[in-house]
């Protein structure tokens, strides 16, 4: 499966394009506007932490629905249901979303900290934050996704739908975040890494028994 | 895989205050080949839709029995291959590489050798079959949405007008393909064209 | 029939006294500006409802994901209209206190964050509802979201205060789940909850009822 969607994609490149493009834009928007130097030195620990994750979630807003709804649009969704395990359809799809994300990481975070001259002290912290972070957002979008891609497909409806449900991780994610750039000691992240892994955990269970009847009606 | 049987009764589906099927029964059996007809919006894709599990139906049952033993719907997929309008295949992949990802998401064989045998037997020339299914003309993408469905060799087939954009000699090939097919097992199709429905031994007339 | 109608007018008048208590019986409480306190006899309950709404639609998109019948998404859907109602109500009667105890409209405490975030929910949910016609698909994935929103809700309630407040310690929290109430405040409070409840029940089987004989009407027109 997961072979499948990474040939595709990086043949037709659209949700690559969609995500960087809309990352890129927002932080290039933030940097410009805001600078490493136009916040008060007491309110950067809060402000940088927030603003990578809103840069963050709503790239991942704009693109990781495509992994279903591309698939309903071409009608290949139908195909695809009466041959494939659904638990395999799912687990194909959300690999794909974590390493669309991670990929995304991967280029936003370094030039954001640069951009911003946002000096991060944990670096393993921050690490484990994305990493863990990466899993709990693709786990939540990749089962609306599915969800959306059933009814009416619109990125409105999406956003819609994530946003009450991925506040308590955003929230957490800054909160992780900030204890990481703040301090080196590992523990201070801990408190966060553990709330965000544990909703992870249980959401990732609860799509396994709820995506079989999203993919499957 | 052996005998498998499908047995719908009394099936109803509505969409919001439209009743497009009311109190359809029968049955798909092994051996023989049930085609289903009627005029344009009569209901003939949706009660296929319905059989392969793809709609619930508003009221009534569809029950699979394999041999016996009664399947539940969320394995009846294992058994079926399926062939419709609004079922595509991947544009942006080959004739090929949409076969052996489908021939590996169910677990058979997904040799290139056996791939492209299947392919050209219903027509598609081994030049076209690595290039991707966006450049292929209706016909040909018809071709591979067949393969698509006999791939695993299922029990039971469903063809929602399995001649479309065909020409004579595709035409042929899915008579054949068909022909085949009822020694071995179950076949439905839901058609219009009359050189299909030629080919059932059982008739389901739909009406507006 | 009577003994059911019966219920009805108990259940007005009941309210009608916890509303006449939560102004008359009830005691100023100390500490806080004029009256504005007794709006937490209304607040409170109202807030509880919308937690209740929300599990009774638990149970029913359960259920419904079980056995398909579609009373059980009727249920559903009756649950959280009455949840969106009521959370809304929680709010609006949230914020209103705010503003008058602290001077501003929202305070970011987490109970109120829990709140609005349980109307966000809600409102998804009938956005999603909107969005799918047919409707054995629309109960289905209601369903679904409804239990992926559910199993969501405990972070935000209990896990994300612990983390966030740790770092910013507030009165504000304290002070709303003191306990040390006045016993006559206690009475009304609880008195006002048990009608509330009673009045969310009363709703809910009303419009149950009513998609019941809906649905028996169809099942009859198709036979």
């Amino acid at each position: 499966m997961l072979a499948k969607e990474l040939r595709s994609e990086l043949r037709s490149r659209v949700a690559l394009n969609a995500v960087g493009l809309f990352a890129l834009t927002t932080l290039v928007a933030v940097a410009y506007q805001i600078g490493p130097y136009r916040i008060h030195e007491d309110d950067r620990p809060h402000l940088l932490a927030a603003l990578l994750w809103i840069i963050l979630f709503f790239a991942a807003l704009s693109g990781l629905a495509r992994v279903f709804v591309k698939e309903e649009d071409a009608h290949t969704a139908k195909t695809l249901r009466l041959a494939a395990r659904p638990l395999a359809v799912f687990g194909g799809k959300l690999m794909f979303n974590l390493l669309l994300l991670l990929a995304l990481e991967l280029c936003i975070v370094p030039l954001y900290l640069a951009l911003m001259g946002y000096s991060v002290i944990g670096v393993a912290g921050l690490l484990a934050v994305l990493l863990a972070g990466s899993l709990a957002l693709a786990t939540t979008t990749t089962l609306v996704a599915a969800i959306i891609s059933r009814a009416s497909g619109s990125g409105t409806l999406f956003a819609v739908l994530t946003v009450p449900i991925a506040l308590p991780l955003l929230v957490v994610l800054i909160q992780g975040t900030r204890a990481a750039a703040g301090s080196a000691e590992f523990s201070e992240v801990l408190p966060a890494l553990r709330a965000i892994i544990s909703l992870a955990g249980v959401q990732l269970v609860a799509s396994l028994y709820l995506f079989p009847v999203v993919w499957h009606d | 895989m052996g005998g498998v049987r499908i047995d719908f009764d009394r099936i109803v589906k509505r969409f919001g205050s439209r009743t497009v099927l009311s109190n359809v029964s029968g049955s798909v059996r092994p051996g023989g080949v049930v085609v289903v007809t009627g005029p344009n919006g009569s209901g003939k894709s949706t009660l296929l839709n319905i059989l392969a599990g793809a709609l619930r139906p508003s009221a009534g049952t569809v029950r699979y029995l394999d041999g016996g033993n009664e399947i539940e719907r969320t394995r009846w997929f294992e058994r079926l291959g399926v062939a419709a309008p609004d079922m595509a295949v991947y544009e942006e992949l080959s004739a090929l590489e949409n076969l052996r990802f489908f021939a590996r998401v169910r677990g058979v064989d997904a040799a290139d050798d056996r791939l492209s045998a299947l392919l050209e037997r219903l027509g598609l020339l081994a030049r076209d079959q690595r290039r991707l299914v966006g450049t292929y003309s209706s016909g040909m993408k018809q071709r591979v949405k067949l393969a698509q469905a006999v791939i695993h060799e299922p029990p039971v087939l469903l063809l929602d007008e399995p001649s479309s954009n065909l020409d004579q000699a595709g035409h042929e090939a899915t008579a054949d393909l068909v022909a085949r097919f009822r020694e071995r097992g179950a076949v439905a199709v839901a058609t219009n064209d009359p050189r299909e429905v030629a080919w059932g031994d059982a008739q389901i007339q739909l009406s507006l | 029939m009577t003994k059911k109608s019966v219920w009805k007018w108990v259940l007005g008048a009941w309210l009608l006294v916890v509303i006449w208590a939560a102004f008359f019986y009830a005691p100023s409480a100390k500490g806080f500006k004029g009256e504005s306190a007794r709006i937490v006899f209304f607040h409170v309950p109202q807030a509880w409802v919308a937690v209740l709404a929300f599990c009774v639609n638990l149970i029913a998109s359960i259920r419904y994901m079980r056995g398909h019948d579609p009373l059980d998404d009727a249920r559903a859907a009756t649950a959280a209209r009455l949840g969106l109602v009521f959370s809304v109500l929680a709010t609006v009667t949230g914020s209103l206190f705010a503003r008058v105890m602290w001077g501003s409209f929202w305070n970011w405490d987490p109970r109120e964050v829990s709140i609005a975030i349980l109307l966000l929910i809600y409102a998804a949910y009938f956005a999603l509802r909107e969005a799918v016609p047919d409707e054995e698909r629309r109960a289905s994935l209601s369903a679904a979201y409804a239990v992926l929103a559910f199993v969501t809700m405990p972070f935000l309630v209990f896990v994300v205060p612990r983390i966030y407040w740790s770092l910013h310690p507030d009165t504000i929290i304290n002070v709303r789940g003191s306990l040390d109430m006045e016993s006559r405040m206690f009475q009304v409070l609880m008195g006002s909850l048990v009608g509330f409840t009673g009045l969310f029940f009363w709703l809910y089987t009303l419009d149950v009822r009513l998609a019941r004989v809906r649905l028996a009407r169809r099942r009859r027109e198709e036979s």
